[in-house]
């Protein structure tokens, strides 16, 4: 990857750790996958949307830094 | 988590409350909107109490009905880093590649929408995702305004020339600087030659674009003496308006009224080949 940019790169990319510690969910709703920021137990902030419908980008709800709620996960 | 667990959860007023709004999250369809019975039911209390007729067709509908606005322009913000290949750390404000080019394609697509107004406010970021989403929206069908607001720096170049018309503000700033490479260098003369490519792409994007020449824009982005850190040039407001790498200086009003008027220009051209 090439940085254009006027911000120097030592500050774009300092905390670069912290990137790889945020842990992502993916929750699904209708057709859309979001990656969720686990936040609580039932919600989260969206990080990513991932959907086969260009016009779901166009909703503010599926919007990045969105909070969702979810239902809690089954494994048993 | 167990079956017991699960069923415990379920009847947890926050789950519940969870449940309900993930349901009701995704606003109502156009087809949905227009649904709303006009009539109120035979059960429904006179008109003289219109607090309780509120209520029944609250419960009726599961939700009251929220007037949307209905805008024939979208508008895209980009603002902070552009962000490509790499996501970056939490303390920059990003504009997401990824979930630009589908917002693009879903403005091409909609029939509603008949024009983009693009606003930048951007310190730059990756040269990939800069130069896609420059070349999606010069390759829009429909109409597209930009506007720089603050600053369109570095990358941002190449997405406020690639609209049909830019606006810049008075006192907004693009700075021009060439590309540089951080990093391991394995041979000097493939990584000098990978370079160039790259700011050649760069730049004759712009030259296509605007109306500087790739001669002028080269002039300014290797000029010495006017930014502290690197090599380039500030350009200002109506500095830019001159160099020709925007159209015009103007804020939203005149940005908003350009767009009108291409948008009817595009009207009347459709109207003309149906005809």
């Amino acid at each position: 990857m090439i940085l254009h940019s006027v911000m120097p790169s030592e500050t774009v990319f300092a905390n670069m750790d912290l990137v790889e510690k945020q842990e992502l969910k993916e929750v699904t709703f209708g057709h859309a996958t979001m990656l969720v920021e686990q936040t609580g137990p039932f919600e989260g902030k969206i990080v990513r949307l991932i959907s086969p419908d260009p016009q779901d980008y166009l909703k503010p709800h599926f919007a990045p830094g969105q909070t969702v709620q979810f239902q809690p996960e089954w494994n048993s | 988590m167990s079956k017991q667990q699960f069923t415990d959860y379920l009847n947890r007023p926050p789950f519940a409350s969870a449940m309900t709004k993930m349901q009701s999250s995704p606003p109502p369809s156009p087809v949905e909107e227009q649904e709303p019975n006009p009539t109120p039911p035979a059960e429904a209390p006179g008109p003289e109490d219109p607090k309780k007729k509120l209520l029944d067709s609250i419960t009726q509908l599961g939700q009251t009905n929220v007037p949307q606005l209905e805008s024939n322009i979208y508008c895209m913000s980009i603002i902070g880093q552009v962000e490509g290949h790499i996501q970056l750390p939490p303390q920059n404000k990003t504009t997401k590649y990824e979930h630009l080019i589908p917002q693009l394609v879903a403005a091409e697509q909609n029939s509603k929408i008949e024009g983009v107004l693009v606003i930048l406010n951007t310190v730059g970021g990756d040269v990939e995702a800069g130069l896609a989403i420059a070349e999606m929206v010069s390759s829009l069908s429909k109409p597209v305004v930009t506007l720089v607001l603050g600053g369109g720096h570095s990358i941002g170049v190449p997405i406020a020339v690639a609209g049909t018309y830019s606006f810049i503000a008075e006192t907004a700033t693009m700075t021009i600087h060439p590309i540089r490479l951080t990093g391991l260098v394995i041979s000097v003369p493939q990584t000098f030659e990978y370079l160039d490519k790259m700011q050649d792409r760069v730049v004759s994007f712009i030259a296509r674009h605007s109306k500087i020449s790739e001669q002028q824009f080269r002039e300014l982005m290797t000029r010495t003496g006017e930014l502290t850190r690197d090599i380039g040039t500030n350009v200002i407001g109506a500095d830019a308006v001159k160099y020709g790498l925007i159209d015009e200086v103007g804020g939203l009003g005149s940005a908003l009224k350009k767009l009108n008027e291409l948008m009817e220009n595009a009207r009347k051209g459709k109207d003309e080949v149906l005809q």
